[in-house]
Formats: structure tokens, C-alpha cells, sequence
């Protein structure tokens, strides 16, 4: 399915060695089969053993290779190279907009400390039943689509307001994260999350632009999410407050 | 300031500035005279006009002042002007001071001017 060459552009960074970032030319030989990004990742490395980037799972579970490739950021274990060789080359760079530590390794303090700011746990100070607290399935069915986050920050570093203000602006995983707890029967502390998240920049600064949605390896949809928390934050206090008892 | 407030007045500023432009047009549309400056004259003169210009150009300062408020904060930071130089980074507070000092005074001379033109 492919000719015999294969050219990939790589991002490299050393501090310890190089001034400044460049892209360094590797022409490969084509594999016979479709294989994933991570997998020629794992083939410049056997040719150049000084690249490098982050793995774990290898089957889109840990979030641990997300990555700018050809220009748009996703998961190099689940992206197939056939769905984004162009010209038979392919570019990799890290994720935009966060400080690079090596090659395609980024610095990912921002991105969590904007998840840490969300409070991401469930709050109920109510004492815990014997067994568990329980949620009727109409109840259970709003967290479809916010649970399943894997916090790759794919969509955060796609998001030009999170490049902007990444310390101020809480990006759309954490602000998914957010809703998920929102949007939980059990968490008791609606008022206080909204609360947090009411001043101008850390909701508002989505402009709904929705290169979040585009971008998910997951499928998920951060702008709706976000959606439903301004929603919320329009919404009387007192209503929010009156519906999380009942 | 809370976010909401400032995304409301974004928002509702906009729609009453569309409802002056049907306004206006709807005063084009259903003048049953050729339009001169005497019938002209008289509708921006008349007491509601003259509200409603007021209101509405007071309202597109402030809708302006949010937009350029926003694109102020976002590209005029620290952080955004460090990808051009070290040395603007370093003033990025006062530019972005400036900036929004600049659409401030001018924001309030438009309005003063626009109001001057409208009641005296």
C-alpha cells in the first residue's frame, strides 16, 4: 500500500546540546502493513537512539503519546500512519503550546494544575451509606461522555486560549473533568465548583472554537461540556442549589 | 467582574445594536415621503431617536471595550509577547496597560462626541 520510502520530519530538542529546536529529516524504509505512529516512533528509535517521547499502554488508555502529528494532535498509538502519511511523509512535533523538556516529551505542570484546580473528586460530606451512595441509571447516564477522559491533553493543547492563558484558563479536559463532577447526583458542592469557575478567564475563554472536539482521540466532546457549565453559571444559584437535594 | 456578566453585556449589547439597524432601516423602508434631509433630520431628532442613538453607542464603546479587553489579555501577556522577544516580555504589563488605557480614552471621546453631536 505504500512505496518503499518513508520520510519523517521529527521535532528535536535537546536543551543540554542544542540552542534551539529543529526538525531532523529520517527517510525509512516502508513498512509492508499499516502500523501505528507509535510504532515508527519505535522504529526512528531503533535507527536514532536518542529520540525521545512517551509511552505506556500502547492501546490508547493512558494518554501517555499524545502528539502533534502532521498538524493535528492526537494519540501515536492509535493513529494509524495511512490516515495521516501526506506525500509519503509525516511530521511529528509535541504537543503545542507546552514547554518541551525533550524532544517530543513536554512539560505538563500547567495542564495539571489546571486539572487540580477543578477539584477533581467527588464532595459529599452527607454520611456515606453501608454500601455505596446510589445514582438511579437516568441519573448514571449524564456522566456518559465526560467520565471516559483519559487526560491526554490533546484538546487543552489544541486550544489557542489555553496557549494564551494556560494558567488562567482552564482548558477543556479539566473544564470536562469539571462537568463530570457538575453533572454527578452525588456531589454536594455545585455552588462551590460553579463558584470557582466564575470569573472571566477559567470558563469564558472558550470561544467555542471546538478544535477540542476535533482533536479528541476519544470521541468526546469538551464544548458541550463547557456549554453546560455556562449554562449552569447563568442559571439562579438558588435553583442549582435546591436541585442538588433533591 | 464575574465571567457571565461581561459574556451577557457581550451578547445583549449586540442584539440591541442589530434592533437599531432594523431601526433605522425600518424607518428607510416604511418612510412613505422620499427621504431628505428634513425627514431625516427629524427622525434622528426626534426624543426616541435620540435615546436610542445614545443608548446603542454607548453600548457598541462597551461591546468594542470587550473584544479588544479580550484580545488585549490574551496576545499582549507576558507569555505571548516572549515568542517575539525577552525584552518585551519583560514590559508586557505596562504595553497591556497602555493598550487598554488607549481604548479606554478613546471609548469615552467617541461617546462624549457622539453625545455632543446628539443632544447640543
Amino acid at each position: 500500500m505504500f512505496g518503499k520510502k518513508l520520510h519523517v520530519s521529527l521535532y528535536r530538542y535537546n536543551p543540554e546540546e542544542d540552542k534551539f529546536p529543529y526538525m531532523k529529516k529520517y527517510i525509512i524504509e516502508k513498512p509492508e502493513k499499516d502500523i501505528m505512529v507509535l510504532d515508527l516512533l519505535h522504529l526512528l528509535k531503533e535507527e536514532d537512539q536518542s529520540v525521545s517521547y512517551r509511552r505506556s499502554c500502547r492501546e490508547g488508555v493512558c494518554g501517555s503519546d499524545g502528539m502533534n502529528i502532521n498538524g493535528k494532535n492526537g494519540l501515536a498509538c492509535i493513529t494509524p500512519i495511512s490516515s495521516v502519511i501526506k506525500k509519503n511523509s509525516i511530521e511529528l512535533r509535541p504537543l503545542p503550546g507546552l514547554p518541551v523538556i525533550r524532544d517530543l516529551v513536554v512539560d505538563m505542570t500547567e495542564f495539571y494544575a489546571q486539572y487540580e484546580k477543578i477539584k477533581p473528586f467527588l464532595q459529599n460530606e452527607t454520611t456515606a451509606p453501608e454500601q455505596e451512595r446510589l445514582q438511579s441509571p437516568e441519573e448514571r447516564d449524564k456522566l456518559d461522555g465526560l467520565y471516559e477522559c483519559i487526560l491526554c491533553a490533546c484538546c487543552s493543547t489544541s486550544c489557542p486560549s489555553f496557549w494564551w492563558n494556560p494558567d488562567k484558563f482552564v482548558g477543556p479536559a479539566a473544564l470536562l473533568q469539571a462537568y463530570r463532577f457538575l453533572a454527578d447526583s452525588r456531589d454536594l458542592k455545585t455552588e462551590e465548583r460553579l463558584e470557582a469557575l466564575s470569573d472571566p478567564f477559567s470558563v469564558y475563554r472558550c470561544h467555542g472554537i471546538m478544535n477540542c472536539v476535533s482533536v479528541c482521540p476519544k470521541g468526546l466532546n469538551p464544548n458541550k461540556a463547557i456549554g453546560e457549565i455556562k449554562s449552569m453559571l447563568h442559571k439562579n444559584k438558588k435553583d442549582i442549589i435546591a436541585s442538588d437535594r433533591i | 467582574m464575574k465571567g457571565s456578566l461581561i459574556w451577557n453585556l457581550q451578547r445583549y449589547s449586540s442584539l440591541l445594536i442589530l434592533l437599531y439597524l432594523l431601526y433605522v432601516i425600518g424607518f428607510i423602508v416604511n418612510s412613505e415621503d422620499q427621504i431628505n434631509f428634513f425627514t431625516w433630520s427629524d427622525f434622528f431628532l426626534s426624543f426616541q431617536s435620540r435615546i436610542f442613538t445614545s443608548l446603542v453607542c454607548f453600548l457598541i464603546v462597551l461591546h468594542s471595550f470587550i473584544g479588544l479587553w479580550t484580545v488585549g489579555t490574551d496576545y499582549l501577556t507576558e507569555r505571548t509577547l516572549g515568542f517575539l522577544s525577552k525584552s518585551l516580555s519583560k514590559i508586557a504589563v505596562l504595553i497591556q496597560r497602555t493598550y487598554l488605557f488607549t481604548f479606554i480614552v478613546l471609548g469615552i471621546v467617541y461617546l462624549i462626541v457622539i453625545l455632543y453631536i446628539i443632544w447640543i
